[in-house]
């Protein structure tokens, strides 16, 4: 059985084991055996973004550091953190000719949850069952990133019971943009606003996601606005039975 | 200067602006996907048309020795200038060296009463805002009046362009209705036709006597020193053809290196732009026409300064604005806010590279969504520079230290140092993870979340989520014990899925019918219209056209029509420009099918002029002189040997108020073409 690496990130990790505990679920139901790194902490994105380079790297060696160590494929339940690590880290160290090609090597390994299971694996239907409607938001680094849509569209196609309706204008941000989120908050606002009235207007409940930034972006909008409708990692919908 | 954080609350709370720009981003941005759909293989194109970029700001000191010697050897007078003062410098001593004195009279009846003041009359040309040309020519007593509808509406209120392409997106019709009615004496109206007609011939009087025109340039070439301009409303083409000096004001960087090159970018500047399958003019400016000077100014302000950084990419930008119309934050703050000549996500990334890191906040607000880097035409990767600018890397002149400001925040700086202290080490990490948790339960003991105060940031909209009392990493042994071994299933062979390439399907060449067909249905859908003609008859058919106009004299190029017909007809004909006539009649010299556009050229007969200064344009078009597209006309001798040529798509037209479409803003407000079934 191959091995898996799980670079859980740590959104995921502070603010939705669950969701972790739903993908090692099923990661080990289509016979993989997961591994997570217990040394792994943040891939350093939040600082690189913010131009803070000389604290975003330490972070980003001590990842490579952490998956060098390891063997086989690197799985990241965010678009976003799989983006930092293929794209972000050639930007980072694109001066450093020792630690480039360590991170091209890493960077090759990793993929995006859903990239992992349609592309990789060739599944595209885990047998979940999810009754009601839902509605997916096109996470920014998922889409334009990572180039990834296609597959967790796919994913929830063949959610039995599942009714999928489109969600209004989804690939627009929905503001959160990691610190962003906090330095322009006026414009994050606005932006969260326009994506709750677009989920109102699927009328749908159920609002799924492939990055737990937008989740608890959207939800932290949607709870400070007394709405009841809930946001949702993919990895949750497709475990559901 | 107000703080950015002020201008961006400003603009928020301007409802005006709000709606107008939200109309902007959607229909811009709809507008430009559509077009792109109608281009085969643009994804490719647009790689190609990065590759072409990447090239030449790669080897940019040798193409520009080669498009300044073609552009001299032209006739056209070339001036380097390293800086806005520079640029502004060399201008004026053009503008003293000048006569003063219109020597193309039958076209100036107004130019004795306006005394010994010069006018200048201006193109749009973003790189005259970069370097403040406006405020300097009229301190040195110069009248200098904008004639792109939008300029010129901004240029009466005071502003600066909002917009890169469209620079009054953030005004409405009855913006535009109050400033006409206090500046120019009209009775207040909301009616756009109305507004744009009073513009139109405000500005006629400004070029037909302008002493001098001033425009930008949208791309030079490097292998035949043209200088390609591309408008809509006849604007770009008055001011390069009717005053007696010409000069032209140009980014350094805005050069491709053939026309083949230049066939491919307006393949992908108007769809960008505006959503254009090509824009109504595309003029290819070679040398100066007779009695004419024309100038050529280079301007590298900082340029060079930018290709030796981090930011070098941002100088393959070809200035066509839909990273603007494309970003959420542009379309909450329109131009302004960004208090530079450049806005949205180009202009936050060259600001900091031409005007230094006071600059550098703007590159902060964004949320790195990459709709930017979508909607560019030559793929430039905005969010990675941006990225840059955060962290500082912008070009720094030798007496400055090294930038040591990334626009944040000092409490989002503070919570990122410490968290990324924190992340540096797994121990500190889980601790902080624990604390965090039984911080945020502590807070908010009854509730999933935690109500944060505004100053946060966070708190500004949203409540922040409470830290699982137990993470992942504490959760996942529990995990393996539960699930392991349960329900496995035996993994199929791992694969690579290949990503199947969408092979799309190679056309073949269209048939002459096809591509008339084409033709008309493209000239059709921007405005245009066809009159199917035989050449026996065409004389006769133009007559009968013009009669039921109530035209009875026209400009007409030599060897079109026949004369004694026209003449025995009662038409009388000019072989002259002269602004009075109704009616031009040129012949074109092609067709392009897949734009519906036209070909003409500098000549006898003034054809240039005939076909821009009257209200009617008639081209004569024989069907066998239909080509495919723009590419093919590029290999057209003429296109190099002419002294200008401009491809002509439908009728000139504006969208700048409002983006309602208004056909005939300078140029022809009609555009026929007699369409001759024969091999000429």
């Amino acid at each position: 059985m191959p091995t898996v690496q799980l670079f859980i990130t740590c959104l995921v990790d502070s603010f939705y084991p669950q969701t972790g505990e739903a993908i090692v679920s099923i990661l080990r139901r289509l016979g993989l055996t997961v591994n997570f790194p217990h040394d792994q902490t943040c891939c350093g994105q939040p600082p690189f973004n913010a131009g803070l380079r000389a604290e975003a790297r330490p972070l980003a060696e001590h990842t490579l550091r952490v998956f060098e160590a390891t063997e086989g494929d690197i799985i990241i339940p965010s678009g976003s953190c799989a983006h930092m690590i293929k794209h972000g880290y050639q930007e980072l160290f694109r001066d450093n000719p020792v630690w480039l090609p360590r991170a091209q090597a890493v960077g090759k390994r990793v993929y995006e949850f859903t990239e992992y299971l349609v592309d990789r694996l060739g599944v595209t239907d885990l047998g979940a069952r999810w009754d009601g409607i839902l509605t997916y938001h096109s996470s920014c680094h998922t889409l334009r990133g990572m180039h990834i849509d296609r597959q967790p569209r796919l994913l929830l196609a063949n959610v039995r019971g599942a009714q999928i309706v489109e969600l209004p204008q989804v690939e627009e941000c929905c503001g959160f943009g990691g610190i962003f989120s906090m330095e322009h908050p006026e414009l994050s606002a606005e932006w969260l606003k326009r994506k709750i009235s677009n989920l109102e207007a699927t009328r749908s409940p159920t609002l799924v996601v492939t990055e737990a930034g937008c989740l608890m972006h959207i939800t932290g909008g949607l709870h400070r606005q007394r709405k009841k409708q809930r946001v949702i990692h993919i990895a949750e919908v497709l475990n559901h039975k | 200067m107000t703080d950015f954080r002020t201008r961006i609350r400003a603009s928020l709370a301007n409802e005006a602006l709000q709606i107008a720009l939200d109309a902007n981003a959607e229909r811009r941005t709809n507008g430009r996907i559509a077009a792109f759909e109608s281009l085969p293989n643009w994804q490719e194109k647009r790689q190609q048309a990065h590759a072409i970029r990447a090239d030449v700001i790669e080897h940019l000191e040798e193409y520009l020795e080669q498009f300044v010697d073609r552009a001299e050897r032209n006739g056209i007078v070339v001036h380097r200038a390293k800086d806005g003062a520079e640029a502004v410098k060399i201008i004026l001593e053009i503008v003293k060296a000048s006569p003063q004195s219109n020597t193309k009279d039958s076209l100036v009846p107004l130019s004795a009463l306006r005394g010994k003041e010069v006018l200048i009359a201006k193109s749009k040309s973003m790189v005259s805002e970069e370097i403040d040309l406006n405020p300097a020519l009229e301190a040195a007593g110069i009248r200098v009046v904008e004639t792109d509808l939008g300029e010129y509406i901004v240029q009466l209120r005071k502003e600066r362009p909002a917009h890169i392409v469209t620079p009054a997106v953030h005004l409405r019709r009855s913006d535009v209705g109050q400033l006409f009615h206090e500046k120019l004496g009209i009775p207040y109206t909301e009616d756009i036709p109305t507004l744009t007609d009073t513009a139109r011939q405000v500005l006629r009087d400004v070029f037909l006597t302008a002493d001098i025109g001033i425009s930008g340039v949208n791309f030079g070439v490097a292998e035949t020193g043209t200088l390609c301009l591309v408008t809509n409303e006849g604007n770009g083409r008055m001011v390069t053809t009717l005053p007696p000096i010409h000069i032209a004001l140009m980014g350094m960087e805005r050069l491709v290196r053939d026309l083949d090159d230049l066939a491919l970018m307006l393949s992908l500047l108007p769809r960008a732009a505006t959503g254009q399958k090509l824009s109504v003019y595309t003029q290819l400016i070679h040398a100066p026409l007779p009695g004419q000077q024309r100038h050529l100014v280079l301007l590298d302000n900082g340029r060079t300064g930018i290709r030796n950084s981090p930011l070098k990419e941002s100088l393959y930008c070809i200035r066509c604005g839909a990273c603007l119309n494309a970003c959420p934050v542009f379309r909450e703050l329109g131009g302004h806010a960004y208090n530079s000549p450049y806005s949205g996500p180009i202009g936050s990334v060259i600001s900091a590279g031409f005007f230094g890191p006071d600059f550098i906040p703007l590159a902060q607000a964004s949320s790195l969504c990459g709709a930017c880097r979508e909607a560019c035409p030559v793929d430039i990767d905005l969010p990675k520079l941006l990225t840059r600018v955060r962290a500082g890397q912008i070009p720094v002149s030798s007496s400055q230290s090294p930038v040591n400001s990334s626009g944040l925040s000092r409490l989002g700086r503070l919570f990122l140092q410490m968290y990324s202290r924190f992340a540096r080490s797994p121990r500190l990490f889980a601790v902080s993870q624990r604390l965090a948790a039984l911080g945020t339960r502590l807070l908010s003991p009854f509730s999933d979340y935690v109500p944060l105060p505004a100053f946060t940031g966070w708190g500004y909209s949203k409540d922040l989520p409470r830290f699982a009392g137990k993470p992942f990493r504490a959760r996942f042994h529990r995990a393996e014990a539960n699930s392991n071994g349960r329900n496995s299933v035996i993994l199929s062979e791992a694969k690579d899925l290949e990503d199947k390439n969408e092979d799309s399907s190679v056309a073949a060449l269209p048939q002459s019918d096809t591509r008339t067909a084409q033709f008309i249905e493209e000239l059709t859908k921007v405005n245009g219209n066809v009159i199917r003609a035989n050449r026996v008859n065409l004389t006769g058919q133009v007559i009968d056209f013009l009669k039921s106009r109530g035209v009875d004299s026209i400009h007409l190029e030599p060897d079109v029509l026949d004369e004694i017909t026209l003449q025995e007809a009662g038409i009388t004909v000019s072989d002259a420009p002269d602004a009075g006539l109704r009616v031009g009649v040129t012949k074109a010299i092609c067709g392009l099918a897949d734009t519906g556009s036209i070909l003409i050229a500098d000549g006898a007969g003034d054809p240039l002029q005939a076909s821009l200064l009257p209200r009617i344009h008639i081209a004569v078009l024989c069907t066998p002189d239909i080509l495919p597209s723009l590419a093919d006309a590029m290999a057209l001798p003429i296109v190099r040997q002419c002294k200008s040529a401009v491809v002509i798509t439908g009728p000139s037209r504006t969208a700048d108020i409002e983006m309602s479409l208004t056909i005939g803003m300078h140029g022809p407000g009609e555009l026929i073409v007699f369409l001759v079934h024969t091999i000429c």
